[in-house]
């Protein structure tokens, strides 16, 4: 019997081995492939809370002047929602990946930093935690406190003492900044692992776009989070030393908040999506029998998205009142950013192209997320706009919007990776068949929650409001949007059951089941402890396929 | 220092990997239940404060002076990885490409001509069914002429059918300036893009794109221009989009195509040479 | 590897930056963006105090102090330059004669700051400046001081013997958190003393 890092168990061994010892190995691990699992694993947990209170949210809205949830608790599960998703499922999750897969695909045996490692991943854990801990802790001031209900960006003034007493804002402060120190911590590693551990022969220019975009992704964490934690530190003093940061009775700024809390804003949707361009810039060469359109390009465009996306944080601000200049500026620098965007876009279509497409379930999960992913991007445009944004700021049209980048560019690459990879971490494949149901299903039940919540935004539903009158012309829209959500739950159902089965009864991978050209094949299913017998050497960018084609290999035409 | 180390287990039991240890997570711990105290009870950051030191100093000692590892045995021969092995099938060759890199398909493409020649072509075609509804529907050569132009100056769209029945020197001009400019261009995007479609260009070109285009048209001119969509009369529209389609796509696949010349020889490329033959040789 | 054709070279030297120095530097560009926001919204701040102490009548260039923290930055270069040269005493006394130049600037912070506290009346929650002052200055110190904590612990274990010459990497990467320290003292220096 094998451990899931490979070290074989002798049968009686691994019947003795108590769930204690385990644990034990598991709490003092320092290996990223552990880590790695420990990570996605976490993050999926979280998913399926926030996903639960994303249901009640939509149960709630599903009929007009309903009364199934209140104001307060709306707010509490809007904001522990959208925070829960942000800082708990879509970092950790391609952290995760990230761990597992940067030193097998660079060829080395471990992250830069191990022990700083297990240091971030359980920073994020406890610091989850710490933010759930608040529906049940935190009676706080005259019992207001609990669970944060200021939205997931925490404006000011609603963040100041006076209008949120109690320790709700305290607890999404800490809970995001314990994580936060996490995040750091694990970019900071990536960028010196794959800066510093590659191995012999793989230059730059001949790492997988995965690790490229790992890189660039690890440099906006560093740039763009200690923002957001500078910006939690000034909240903090405010609330507890009575400093003036965003106090507006002393001369402050509340609105210097949302400069501060954007500038991270964004990047940080840019820090969410660019792996998950990774996975797709992986999946779609293997499927399409092709290598990656345009390699040179993609970097490139990675790294222009990395830079232009510090510069556009203030289309979160257009109905503020900056002036007309600022306004102006921020639309042309968000209208730059489409274009690296809309390149890799063309890049992926470029790889399919002449290719011998496999229609297995990670190409699958790619070619609907270009779908949505394009969609998505347009109706990002259409916001550029500053005078459509006057009209739907703060509407279920960007709501909308950002779910479709959120659901359709990130989800549905996760669900990528994990068909892709699962068999690797595992030894075992999951099931194609209950993968199909698991995609129809969501995809459907996605389109219909999330397609029809444009027409909301467009009949003027404004967001975070927890009931609405009757004669609105909302009253379809929302039962529609809100009966997809049993279709996605559904689809989610299906994943779950997919992945238990499959860890029992999955068809066996062996090394390389998708016939693959990346470093991480070349091990068995699941890697040893220690990665590779011996460190690889690499002439090309498909040191496999060097390998599987000696008369044709990469090497001769890089 | 890594690469002797590897030297030095290359074909031995074991290979050094760094030891696992609690105090990573006894000092994450720690750091959160610091900051938890803020909104707990002072205890709870005196807790974590001593947490984070344990943590913090058994870390410390992990790492320096000389990091602690152990040593995790090669697995069984049985277990252990296959070497990659090449394939049998051997892969076609298409020849080199520019710069010695692979060739970009498609290697041969059609010229530019040919896409002014099946501009030229729809055109007409276009314009012949336009004009053939202008005649039946409002007795009119000009109107089809000035409901174009429409597009480009709102104040037309607004004007009553008797008045785009008439004859304008500024609906004309505009009408066939509009006409003829986007029928090369969409002449030479299908010069562009049939030679990629592998199957049924005719089918593609010919039909499916003006019916694609028209499509698109018919559901957004609503919200764009309603007072133009009022006036469009979708079927011989269509129509008209189809003959385009039909004779610019018909026009465009009897034209021969030319190499690429990603194969040739830079003197070719670069034109210093002015005689080659079709295959782009000298 | 079996090949049909010839494989090129393997690389001949295979050489990557060394891991605590990339560390090192992303932590440096992290703690700077960390900075930038404090400094930005001490920049805006300026002159919007609504209520004394205001900062031209308070505030007086701390000239010793910043001279002694930029020579602290000139003695660790020497002194690491010593430890290269293997001269473990010469380094001893440079190392400790930047942590002393450190601890004089901490020092001379703390005076400064006891003299705004009591006789000028500022403190964190009185107005803007000291809001923005005390948390620019104020994290700045606390870097310092985290500075201060690994330069001395680093010169007890030389001291002590149980780290020498042979640590001079590790020793030096330290070096450039401290450098990192006193580039930001400079910025803080124009933005919160000279900018007013």
């Amino acid at each position: 019997m094998t451990a899931i890092d490979g070290s074989v168990l002798p049968a009686e061994a691994a019947a003795r081995t108590s769930f204690w010892i385990r644990a034990h190995e598991w709490a003092t691990t320092v290996d990223h492939k552990r880590l790695g699992l420990l990570y996605i694993s976490s993050g999926l947990v979280f998913f399926l809370i926030a996903g639960l209170e994303a249901s009640a949210i939509r149960a709630q809205l599903a009929f007009a002047n309903n009364d199934l949830i209140g104001p307060n608790t709306f707010n509490r599960l809007m904001t522990v929602h959208g925070t829960t998703m942000v800082f708990f499922v879509g970092m950790p999750i391609f952290f995760g990946f990230g761990n597992y897969l940067i030193p097998l695909m660079i060829g080395a045996r471990d992250l830069a930093f191990p022990r700083l490692n297990a240091f971030g991943y359980w920073l994020f854990l406890f610091g989850g935690l710490l933010f759930y801990f608040s529906w049940i802790g935190g009676d706080g001031l005259y019992g207001t406190g609990t669970a944060p209900d200021v939205g997931w960006f925490a404006y000011s003034p609603l963040t100041s003492p006076a209008f949120s007493p109690g320790n709700s804002t305290d607890y999404w402060i800490l809970g995001i900044m314990v994580a936060g120190f996490g995040s750091t911590a694990t970019a900071l590693n990536f960028v010196a692992t794959i800066l510093c551990m590659r191995c012999p022969g793989m230059t730059l220019g001949k790492m997988p776009l995965f690790v490229w975009m790992m890189l660039v992704n690890g440099f906006l964490v560093l740039v763009a989070l200690t923002p957001l934690t500078a910006a939690q530190v000034m909240l903090l003093f405010d609330r507890f030393l009575d400093s003036h940061f965003f106090d507006t009775q002393a001369g402050g700024s509340a609105v210097l908040w949302q400069h501060f809390f954007w500038v991270f804003g964004h990047p940080e949707v840019y820090i969410l999506i660019l792996p998950a361009f990774a996975v797709a810039s992986e999946v779609t060469p293997v499927f399409s029998r092709k290598p990656i359109f345009g390699y040179e390009i993609m970097v490139a465009a990675t790294t222009g998205i990395g830079f232009i996306s510090l510069g556009v944080w203030a289309h979160h601000m257009f109905t503020v009142g900056l002036s007309g200049p600022v306004n102006t500026f921020f639309t042309a620098s968000t209208m730059a950013i489409a274009v690296p965007t809309g390149i890799k876009i063309f890049n992926w279509l470029g790889t399919m192209w002449g290719g011998r497409i496999r229609l297995r379930m990670p190409m699958l999960w790619v070619c609907a997320f270009l779908f949505e992913f394009v969609i998505a991007g347009l109706t990002g445009v259409m916001l550029a706009v500053v005078p459509f944004d006057w009209q739907l700021s703060d509407s279920y049209f960007v709501v909308a919007h950002f779910h479709f980048v959120l659901i359709g560019g990130l989800l549905y690459n996760i669900f990528a990776g994990i068909y892709y990879w699962f068999p690797k971490a595992t030894g075992k494949m999951l099931s194609e068949r209950l993968g199909r149901w698991h995609f129809w299903v969501f995809v459907a039940g996605f389109n219909v929650t999330f397609g029809t919540m444009h027409f909301q935004g467009l009949l003027g539903m404004p967001r975070r409001i927890y009931t609405y009158d009757p004669g609105r012309g909302w009253d379809l829209l929302n039962l529609i949007t809100s009966l997809g959500v049993i279709l996605q739950a559904i689809g989610i159902l299906f994943f779950l059951v997919n992945v238990l089965w499959s860890l029992r009864r999955g068809e066996d991978a062996g090394q390389d089941p998708w016939d693959a050209w990346t470093l991480e094949w070349s091990t068995t299913s699941p890697p040893p402890a220690y990665n590779f017998e011996k460190i690889p050497v690499v002439q090309s960018r498909r040191p496999l396929w060097d390998l599987k084609h000696p008369n044709d290999p990469d090497w001769r035409y890089e | 220092m890594a690469a002797e180390r590897e030297a030095k287990h290359a074909g031995e039991g074991g290979i050094e990997l760094p030891s696992p240890t609690p105090w990573p997570l006894l000092a994450a711990f720690g750091m959160t239940l610091g900051f938890a105290g803020l909104v707990t009870h002072p205890i709870v950051s005196m807790v974590g404060g001593v947490c984070f030191l344990f943590g913090g100093v058994g870390w410390w000692r992990e790492v320096l002076p000389v990091a602690h590892e152990i040593e995790v045995p090669l697995a069984a021969p049985a277990r252990r990885a296959r070497l990659v092995e090449p394939v049998p099938e051997t892969v076609d060759h298409l020849e080199l490409g520019e710069g010695g890199h692979r060739m970009r398909l498609p290697t041969h493409v059609f010229p530019l001509s040919a896409g002014i020649r099946g501009g030229i072509a729809g055109g007409i075609a276009m314009a012949a069914l336009a004009e053939l509804y202008g005649l039946l529907v409002h007795q009119s050569l000009w109107y089809p002429v000035n409901l174009l132009s429409a597009a480009a100056i709102p104040s037309l769209a607004n004007a009553s059918t008797e008045q785009l029945a008439q004859f304008s020197t500024e609906g004309l001009l505009v009408g066939v300036i509009v006409h003829v400019l986007f029928s090369l261009l969409v002449g030479l995007l299908y010069a562009v893009m049939l030679p990629m479609f592998p199957r049924h260009p005719a089918i593609l070109g010919g039909i499916v794109a003006p019916l694609l285009w028209t499509g698109l048209l018919w559901t957004s001119l609503g919200v764009i221009n309603p007072a133009l969509n009022e006036r469009i009369a979708w079927g011989w529209f269509a129509a008209s989009q189809l003959a385009f389609g039909l004779a610019a796509g018909f026009v465009v696949s009897k034209m021969e195509r030319i190499a690429t010349l990603q194969s040739a020889a830079f003197a070719i490329r670069a034109g210093l040479e002015l005689q080659y033959d079709e295959e782009g040789k000298e | 590897m079996t090949t049909a054709s010839a494989t090129p070279p393997a690389p001949a030297e295979w050489t990557l930056p060394s891991r605590g120095r990339v560390g090192m530097a992303c932590l440096i560009l992290t703690e700077s963006a960390f900075f930038a926001i404090f400094i930005a919204a001490h920049l805006f701040y300026i002159g919007k105090s609504l209520n004394p102490p205001y900062a031209r009548d308070v505030l007086e260039l701390p000239v010793l102090n910043t001279i002694c923290l930029l020579s602290s930055s000139i003695t660790i270069t020497l002194a690491l330059r010593a430890l290269r040269r293997g001269a473990v005493g010469t380094f001893s006394w440079l190392w400790l004669a930047t942590i002393l130049l450190g601890l004089e600037f901490l020092i001379g912070t703390g005076l400064e700051w006891y003299g705004l506290i009591y006789r000028d009346g500022l403190t964190i929650d009185t107005n803007l400046l000291g809001t923005t002052f005390y948390s620019l200055v104020g994290f700045h110190a606390a870097h310092v001081t985290l500075g201060l904590l690994m330069l001395s612990g680093t010169l007890l274990f030389v001291v002590l013997g149980w780290a020498g010459e042979r640590d001079v990497e590790r020793i030096d990467v330290l070096s450039w958190y401290w450098h990192f320290v006193d580039a930001i003292w400079v910025v803080v220096l124009t933005v919160v003393y000279v900018i007013v």
